[in-house]
C-alpha cells in the first residue's frame, strides 16, 4: 500500500508527501526499494508574473502546461527512476542532474526513455545544462530530492526535523523570453547569458505576497524544527536572510554535515548550489521579555534587487513568510 | 567606523527632493508604545536624515542615515550625519533599548539585522509597523557577536542610501574580547559597501507604490570601505590615527570585524604578510571550530554575512593590503564576472 501510494506520488510529479495520513508530517522511509516513473513535457508558453504581465518561458511539465518550475522528483535510495521525456520544442533539451553523471539529450520535437539509480541522499538539480544556462533559467529547472531510509533526516545521521520545504529560487528576463515567441525555441541558442537582466525574483515560481502559500510560507510550532532545501536554478547570486532564527547549515552540495554545523542568518547561493539548512522554530532568542505566541518574521533574499518586480513594488520579490509558534493549517508539499 | 561627516539639511542632498508620504502602498505607519516596556541596561538614541553627503572616491553622494538624535539627546535629525551610521555596541546579555526618531515626512524603521526579538521589535513593517514618530525598539542581547542596523522601508533604497551601521554585541565582560573569547590587541570595524549613483537621486517611496525605478537593475559604480572611497583610503593609511586602516604591532592579535553590506558579492584576499586568518564567527555566532585560512587567502561571501576575522602578522610593513573584489550579481552560467574592487590596508610596525 505504502509503495502503490508513493508511486503514484512519483507519475503524477506532484509530490505530495504524505498525502493521505495527517499524522505523517515528513516521509515514510521503505525497507525496500522502490520504481518510481517520471513524465516530463518539455514546453514553451506562458508564466503569469507577480504584476499579471506574462513571460514567456520553457519548461518541464508534468502535463502540457508550462508550469514554473518542473514537478520535483521525490524518491529514497536505492530506488530506479524511469524517467520519459517528450520534448515539444523545436529546439535540443538535455536532462542533467547536478553533482551526479546522469546527462541525456532529447533532440528538438522527440521523445526519450532513460532510468537511473537515485543517487546519495540530497537534494539536486535536474535541468537543461545548454547554452551555459540559458536554458535553465529559461525555466528548464527542477528539483530532485532523495530520501534516506532513516526516518525524518535528509541523510543517515543528519538532524531529524518535523516537516520539509523546498524553495526554488529563480529570477527573469521576460526579454529572453520574448527573443524566443518572435524568434522560435531555436533561437535559445543565441542568447547570450550575459544579456541576462532579470525583473522578477520567484521563490518556487511565485512572488510575495502569492509566498503566502503552505509549500512556501515556513510555518510550525516551537520546537518543530523544519528541513529546508534551497536550490538556486536562476541567473543571479541570492543571499538568503533568516529573520527571527538562524539557521543551521546542513548540507551544501551534498556534503553533509552530521555535527558542528554552522548557524547562520544568511545562506550564500550561487546558481545550481543547494544548500539544505534546519529551521529550529526556537523562541526568538533576543526577544524580551521572551516572546508569547506565534511570532511572524521574513525570509528575504539581501542582494535587494531582488526584492522587487518590475523594476520596483517593494518587497514583490523572493521573500516569504515564517511564523513560528503555530502548526500550519496545511502541510507542505515539495 | 564613521566617515564623511555630511552637511546638507532638509532640502536633500546633491540637490535630491523627497517627497512627502503620499501613498499607502504595504505601509503600516505607527507610532505606538513597546509593549511590556522594561527599564534597559543601555539605550541608544537614533533620529533620521535624508539630506547627507558623502565624499567617496572623489565624489559627492547624497546620504541618508541615522545619527544621534531625537529622545532626550537634543536632536539632530534631519540634519547631516556621519556615512555609515554610528554604531551601537552592547554587552551580551544586556536589555537595549533603541529609541527611533523620525520626524520628517518619511517613514523608517530600525531591522537589527541577526538579532532576534519578538516580531513587534524587529523594524519590519510588512510585519509589524513603519515609523513616522517615535518608536523604543527593545531587545536583549543573547548572543556576542558582529551585526549591523539597518532601515527596512523600501529596503532596496534605504540600505543602499547608507542607512545602516554597526551593530557589536560584545562578551558580557565588555570590549577586548571576540566573540569565542580570543582577546585582542587591536580591533577595527570594516562595513564593505558598494554603491550605484544613478540610484542616488530618487524619492523615499520611490516604485513603492508600483512604477519601474529600476530597482532591478543595481550597477554600482562606487566602492567603500566604512563610507571611504580608495582615494580616501590611501590618505588614511598614512594618517597619525587612520579612521579605516588598521595600525598594528608586530605579534599582535588583531580582530577584523567584516560586514559585508553591498548587494553584489565581494571576494576578499589577505596579503601573505597578514599571516594566517582564522575565522571564529560568522553571522553573529561563534563557528563550532574556528577555521584557519592559510596566509594569501581569499573568502566570498554575499550580501550581509559578517565575519570575525583574526590573524596577528609577524612581518612589518606599510600598506598591506586587503583586497575586495566585486562581481556582478547575475551570474547565469555561475562564473564571476568582476566589477570592481578596492583595498584597504594593514601597517605594521
Amino acid at each position: 500500500m505504502e509503495r502503490r501510494k508513493f508511486l503514484k506520488i512519483g507519475v503524477g510529479g506532484v509530490a505530495g508527501l504524505v498525502s493521505g495520513s495527517a499524522a505523517l508530517l515528513t516521509w515514510t522511509p521503505r525497507s525496500f526499494a522502490a520504481t518510481v516513473n517520471v513524465n516530463l513535457n518539455a514546453v514553451a508558453g506562458d508564466i503569469t508574473m507577480p504584476d499579471n504581465s506574462s513571460a514567456y518561458m520553457l519548461s518541464f511539465s508534468s502535463n502540457n502546461s508550462p508550469q514554473f518550475h518542473g514537478p520535483t522528483i521525490l524518491c529514497q535510495e536505492g530506488d530506479t527512476v524511469n524517467v520519459n521525456i517528450n520534448n515539444d520544442l523545436s529546439t535540443d533539451t538535455s536532462f542533467v542532474v547536478t553533482g551526479t553523471s546522469i546527462n541525456q539529450s532529447i533532440t528538438a520535437n522527440n521523445s526519450r526513455s532513460f532510468s537511473f539509480s537515485a543517487p546519495a541522499p540530497g537534494t539536486y538539480i535536474y535541468h537543461d545544462d545548454q547554452n551555459n544556462g540559458v536554458n535553465r533559467v529559461m525555466g528548464l529547472n527542477g528539483a530532485l530530492v532523495v530520501m534516506p531510509n532513516s526516518n525524518n533526516q535528509s541523510f543517515n545521521n543528519g538532524p531529524t526535523f518535523v516537516r520539509q520545504y523546498k524553495w526554488a529560487l529563480h529570477s527573469v528576463d521576460p526579454a529572453w523570453g520574448d527573443t524566443l515567441r518572435s524568434n522560435g525555441h531555436n533561437a535559445v541558442n543565441n542568447i547570450n547569458p550575459n544579456s541576462f537582466d532579470p525583473r522578477y525574483f520567484t521563490l518556487n515560481g511565485v512572488s510575495y505576497p502569492d509566498t503566502h502559500n503552505p509549500d512556501t510560507e515556513i510555518e510550525g510550532d516551537f520546537g518543530d524544527a523544519a528541513l529546508i532545501r534551497l536550490i538556486n536554478t536562476g541567473g543571479i547570486i541570492h543571499s538568503p536572510h533568516f529573520h527571527g532564527n538562524h539557521v543551521e547549515i546542513t548540507s551544501i552540495n551534498r556534503n553533509n554535515f552530521s555535527g558542528q554545523r554552522k548557524e547562520k542568518d544568511i545562506v550564500s547561493m550561487m546558481p545550481l548550489d543547494a544548500r539544505d539548512v534546519i529551521f529550529p522554530f526556537k523562541s526568538p532568542p533576543d526577544a524580551w521579555p521572551p516572546a508569547n505566541g506565534a511570532q511572524h518574521y521574513p525570509m528575504h533574499c539581501h542582494s535587494e534587487m531582488s526584492q522587487t518586480m518590475a523594476g520596483g513594488s517593494y518587497p514583490h520579490g523572493l521573500h516569504a513568510g515564517m511564523v513560528i509558534g503555530h502548526s500550519p493549517a496545511t502541510e507542505p508539499t515539495l | 567606523m564613521g566617515h564623511g561627516m555630511g552637511g546638507g539639511g532638509m532640502g536633500g542632498g546633491g540637490g535630491c527632493g523627497n517627497a512627502g508620504v503620499t501613498g499607502n502602498c504595504g505601509l503600516n505607519v505607527q507610532a505606538p508604545a513597546t509593549p511590556n516596556i522594561v527599564t534597559p541596561d543601555i539605550e541608544f538614541f537614533r533620529a533620521t536624515f535624508m539630506g547627507g553627503n558623502a565624499t567617496i572616491d572623489g565624489t559627492n553622494v547624497a546620504i541618508w542615515g541615522f545619527n544621534d538624535g531625537g529622545g532626550g539627546m537634543g536632536g539632530m535629525g534631519g540634519m547631516g550625519g556621519s556615512f555609515p551610521s554610528p554604531p551601537i555596541r552592547v554587552r551580551q546579555g544586556q536589555i537595549v533599548h533603541t529609541h527611533l526618531n523620525v520626524m520628517m515626512m518619511a517613514p523608517h524603521t530600525i531591522h537589527h539585522h541577526g538579532i532576534e526579538p519578538d516580531d513587534h521589535n524587529d523594524g519590519v513593517g510588512h510585519y509589524s509597523f513603519d515609523v513616522l514618530g517615535n518608536y523604543t525598539y527593545q531587545w536583549r542581547a543573547s548572543h556576542a557577536g558582529t551585526y549591523f542596523y539597518h532601515c527596512h522601508v523600501n529596503t532596496v533604497l534605504h540600505a543602499e542610501m547608507g542607512m545602516y551601521g554597526a551593530l557589536i554585541i560584545d562578551p558580557s565582560s565588555g570590549p577586548g574580547s571576540a566573540s569565542d573569547g580570543t582577546s585582542y590587541d587591536v580591533e577595527a570595524i570594516w562595513a564593505v559597501d558598494d554603491i550605484d549613483t544613478s540610484w542616488h537621486c530618487l524619492p523615499w517611496d520611490a516604485a513603492l507604490c508600483g512604477g519601474d525605478a529600476g530597482f532591478n537593475n543595481f550597477n554600482p559604480d562606487l566602492f567603500c570601505i566604512s563610507g571611504m572611497g580608495q582615494s580616501e583610503l590611501d590618505a588614511d593609511a598614512g594618517a597619525a590615527t587612520p579612521a579605516v586602516a588598521i595600525n598594528a604591532s608586530r605579534g599582535d592579535t588583531v580582530l577584523l570585524r567584516y560586514i559585508m553590506a553591498g548587494y553584489v558579492p565581494q571576494r576578499v584576499t589577505f596579503h601573505r604578510d597578514l599571516g594566517d586568518i582564522t575565522i571564529v564567527a560568522e553571522d553573529g555566532r561563534n563557528l563550532p571550530q574556528k577555521v584557519t585560512l592559510s596566509a594569501g587567502s581569499s573568502i566570498f561571501m554575499t550580501a550581509a554575512e559578517r565575519y570575525e576575522f583574526i590573524f596577528s602578522p609577524s612581518t612589518s610593513g606599510n600598506a598591506i593590503p586587503i583586497d575586495i573584489e566585486y562581481f556582478n550579481y547575475r551570474s547565469v552560467s555561475g562564473s564571476l564576472r568582476s566589477i570592481g574592487s578596492i583595498t584597504g590596508y594593514v601597517n605594521i610596525n
